[in-house]
């Protein structure tokens, strides 16, 4: 029988390409209409550590949640075998290399020791790759490929002459094969692939294509379609499949960034490295645009110089994550002060200090709400999947320049390293709003920049023809230094006054949204990378016969009190449920702030892993069932 | 185009010390803007945090009071979002060599088309005589409870290390001699530093006026002094960057100001931008339009498409 849906992780040391392999799976998948999500966990390193993808290939829907057990465990490395072997589905697959049957588990030196002690406990610090794999074949009857990735290496090097050094560069392609000769994936979807990764080296397509054929049908041979998927029913003609950094950098240059500032930071850096790509602007008509980015020597420079091009009249924004906006938060203040339009992009991860740099976290909700001495307005807004991310990097300059403050958008690890596949961006109701920012003025002399006659003032930019001051400092309309008590309370009251603005202008149905029923047996909260799998989990507990709601939080700043406030309401507090990646639940705690309601009901994760959809499902029903308060969970390598 | 100097002076009361050095420099400054003309509207000062931070306020001209220490960092966005922009930056010895000190070099690197005047008088004046960054070892100024020990930083040899194109050092009480300097390193393209030293009248007891009078030398009466690269070759850029070092290391008994160092013929950055993608060159960033008049985007679907075509990916089922 076919599969709905399938599920793969592939294993690997970094630098052995196993992003390329997902990148070509993904693309290769999504050719023929399947729904495509992929979660990358790395190490803080560059070769050597151990990393993996874990992917889910859906015939009938967009996935937004990862899953487990997987049907299937690539394992390009004894590591990996030995990591992942419990995660395997009961009669589901685990491809291993031959050539590390014999590899003890106390010989793997990449292994971080905390890891190496619990397996060691399971498994015995003497057991093999073999064993292992022995061991999951009694006892889940695990089907076990052994692949000799010397030999398949070997027919490459054969055919073209090349050295082993080289023919190394095509293991990426290995996990492809078997992936597709279990799942029966069609020739033209995998050279699709290839040719978009490697779109100017048609060689390399070439040899991969010949490995993968060679696989391909060495695969089919022996165990058949096993893992054969069901054919897409998704509609969709066209998708996007991109990680969460691109799209962000999509929407950027959809809403017109004409700066972009960025000191090299994980995981936020890829984003405006796709920006550095895409500087020119250019389609077939010529150049629409010129868009500076700029590697700065660090992040207050990157917040700083963001700042001074929006001053100059740019759509400016700078990228980070959580270090790096803890310098910028100096120049937070001054764009508060300052009613300067700017737009910071804030992928968190594990925190505090360095924490944990390349695993996920949504732990600086409260900073990015407070940052900065003193009071000023700001907008806190957050995407929960790639769709809303795009549309969200575009609305963010506009609430930016409407409302002339600073714009912190928060996404996180998670996101911005998740591949998906998502429809095609609807273009209708796009607008780029400006508010009252003007380029050209034939004032020539001084303008009263922070007029003070409404709360949002006109602003013409450097270079428009007016001449205005700026200063940190508490000012007068002219942006000239003053003490002056009244004018304080003036000008504290003009700043402020413009969130209020925002808080009537932004519909709160935009800014919170609930999915599912507000009349059920119990109601999530989330916001960010949750939504994914709490709208999934919803799903499953309804066909358990729990139905459940669950309110998705957009915006922290301003909140959607009263919207908020009416769907609690509704609901007794036994029966609503915060789900958060940190351990205060920063969330439930602005929920409290704005509407008086305390949520008592907890489900929290701080390993720096994603949340499944499993452990997700149980930890909701024992909630609802009465059975616990607050659950942590932990699932993931 | 010259136009008058009072065009540059604002109404705001200048509430710096009697006598203090930086009245020089902003009167200096005025004095350059209405001899080249310069355009209020489309020149823009940006200063740091202390008393010198409080000079555009003072100027007729755009004014951008920032941070301490990121003046350099506000005034690069500015200029590369909008390059026909003039651009000054002024900033104390602790604000752009101190707290700064990264976004100084970082300048240099850069080699953007900004004028960068330090406000030397080594000390911090607005939190009361503090040892600054250009502050002698040993050397105790009078708020000092006991000496300075830490090594100054030498603002010229640092600004030539980082790769300024125009180096320069003024005197505050030298108006019209630090007039011409702020004049040429405003007409120069590319990085410029003017450290100009100040005499401190409140807290700086050691460098006063009296001090310098007899030690400052000008540089152009210098038999043979010829600060500037006129081919753009190895051999004489280094010359005349050797010159320029050593002549930084002078202090004491004589003190050279004037023009230390001057290379045209480095790239500036907003001519390696537009090398890299040429219609940079065509209407600053800041000015061009992202959107139809309606509203719409002016990147629609068809444009997206084609920038990001790798990673659409067309369904055949």
């Amino acid at each position: 029988m076919a599969l709905k849906e399938a599920l793969i992780l592939i294993g690997g040391a970094q630098g052995l390409g196993i992003e390329t392999s997902a990148v070509v799976l993904a693309t290769a998948f999504a050719r023929k209409g399947y729904g495509i999500f992929a979660s990358r966990e790395y190490f803080s390193n560059i070769v050597g550590r151990h990393s993996y993808i874990n992917m889910r290939i859906s015939s009938n829907r967009m996935p937004y949640s990862l899953v487990y057990p997987v049907h299937l465990i690539a394992a390009m490395d004894a590591e990996s075998v030995f990591t992942h072997h419990d995660e395997v589905m009961e009669k589901g697959f685990l491809v291993y290399d031959t050539g590390t049957g014999k590899t003890r588990l106390s010989q793997i030196a990449s292994m971080e020791p905390p890891l190496k002690e619990r397996l060691s406990k399971s498994l015995g610090r003497t057991a093999t790759v073999e064993d292992v794999v022995k061991k999951i074949e009694s006892e889940k009857g695990v089907n076990v490929i052994p692949v000799s990735f010397k030999l398949v290496l070997d027919t490459l090097r054969s055919k073209y002459g090349i050295g082993l050094a080289q023919a190394q560069r095509f293991r990426s392609s290995i996990p492809v094969g078997i992936v597709a000769g279990l799942t029966g994936l069609e020739e033209e979807a995998l050279e699709y692939g290839l040719r978009r990764r490697f779109s100017k080296r048609p060689k390399l397509v070439e040899m991969n294509m010949f490995l993968l054929r060679k696989l391909v049908s060495d695969i089919e041979k022996e165990y058949g379609n096993q893992l054969k998927l069901e054919k897409s029913t998704n509609s969709h003609e066209e998708v996007i499949v991109a990680s969460g950094n691109d799209v962000v950098a999509m929407g950027k240059v959809v809403g017109g960034v004409r700066y972009q500032s960025y000191y090299p930071i994980t995981p936020a850096s890829d984003e405006s490295v796709l920006l550095e790509a895409k500087e020119s602007l250019k389609t077939s008509k010529g150049s629409i645009g010129s868009l500076v980015v700029l590697q700065t020597e660090d992040e207050i420079a990157a917040i700083t110089s963001a700042i001074g091009a929006a001053l100059a009249g740019a759509r400016s924004s700078t990228a980070t994550s959580g270090p790096g906006f803890s310098l910028m938060v100096e120049g937070l203040g001054w764009a508060g002060m300052n009613e300067t339009p700017v737009v910071i992009t804030y992928y968190q991860r594990g925190g505090p200090s360095t924490g944990q740099p390349t695993r996920g976290s949504q732990s600086d909700l409260l900073f990015a709400m407070h940052a900065s001495h003193g009071e000023f307005p700001r907008i806190v807004l957050s995407s929960g999947d790639h769709v809303e991310a795009f549309y969200d990097a575009i609305k963010a300059y506009n609430l930016a320049e409407k409302y002339q403050l600073a714009v912190i958008h928060l996404l996180d690890k998670f996101l911005a390293n998740t591949i998906a596949s998502m429809p095609m961006p609807r273009w209708d109701g796009l607008r780029i709003e400006r508010g009252k920012t003007v380029f050209s003025t034939s004032n020539g002399g001084p303008v009263k920049r922070f007029d003070k006659s409404e709360p949002i003032s006109v602003r013409p930019v450097l270079g428009s023809g007016a001449v205005t001051w700026y200063t940190g400092d508490e000012h007068d309309e002219w942006g000239h230094i003053t003490e002056d008590p009244v004018n304080r309370i003036e000008m504290y009251e003009k700043r402020m006054k413009k969130l209020e603005i925002a808080d009537k202008e932004i519909p709160e149905t935009e800014r919170a949204k609930l999915y599912g029923t507000k009349d059920g047996d119990f109601l999530v909260v989330g916001w960010g990378f949750v939504k994914g799998v709490a709208l999934e989990a919803l799903e499953l507990l309804r066909s358990k016969g729990l139905e459940g709601g669950y309110l998705h939080l957009r915006y922290f700043i301003p909140f959607p009190s009263k919207y908020v406030a009416d769907i609690l309401g509704n609901f007794d507090e036994a029966r609503v449920i915060s789900v958060e990646h940190n351990i205060q639940a920063q969330a439930a705690q602005v929920v409290a702030m704005n509407t008086g309601f305390k949520i008592k009901r907890f489900v929290l994760k701080y390993s720096g892993r994603p949340i499944y959809l499993p452990e997700l499902v149980r930890a909701l029903e024992r909630i609802v069932k009465g059975e616990s308060l607050k659950e942590v969970l932990t699932y993931g390598k | 185009m010259a136009s008058s100097i009072a065009k540059y002076r604002t109404d705001v009361w200048s509430d710096w010390c009697p006598g203090c050095g930086d009245f020089g420099i902003v009167a200096a400054m005025q004095k350059a803007f209405a001899e080249l003309g310069l355009d209020p509207a489309r020149t823009v000062i940006v200063s740091g945090i202390g008393c010198s931070g409080k000079t555009p306020h003072f100027i007729v001209a755009n004014g951008v009071h920032t941070l301490h220490g990121r003046a350099i960092p506000f005034a690069t966005g500015i200029k590369l979002a909008n390059p026909e922009l003039t651009v000054i930056v002024n900033g104390g010895d602790g604000d752009l060599l101190g707290i700064g000190a990264g976004h100084f070099v970082a300048l240099g690197r850069r080699n953007l088309d900004i004028t960068v005047i330090i406000h030397n008088n080594q000390v911090y004046g607005l939190t009361k005589g503090q040892a600054s960054p250009t502050l002698r070892r040993w050397e105790q100024v009078k708020s000092l409870p006991r000496p300075n020990i830490q090594d100054a930083v030498n603002p010229i040899a640092l600004a030539l290390s980082a790769g300024y194109t125009f180096v320069a050092r003024g005197y505050s009480l030298w108006v019209d001699h630090l007039k011409e300097i702020i004049k040429a390193a405003i007409n120069h393209k590319g990085a410029a530093l003017i450290d100009v030293l100040q005499p401190c009248v409140t807290y700086n007891d050691v460098y006063t006026a009296e001090y310098y009078k007899d030690r400052l030398y000008k540089l152009e009466e210098e038999p043979g002094w010829d600060p500037i690269v006129k081919e753009p070759s190895k051999e004489e850029t280094e010359e005349k960057i050797t010159n320029a070092l050593k002549k930084s290391l002078e202090w004491g008994d004589r003190i050279p100001v004037g023009v230390f160092y001057v290379n045209p013929h480095v790239e500036t950055f907003e001519e390696r931008i537009a090398k890299l993608n040429p219609s940079y060159r065509e209407k600053p960033p800041g000015m061009q339009e992202v959107a139809f008049n309606d509203g719409r985007p002016l990147v629609g679907v068809d444009e997206f498409r084609e920038i990001f075509r790798e990673f659409i990916v067309e369904v055949k089922k």
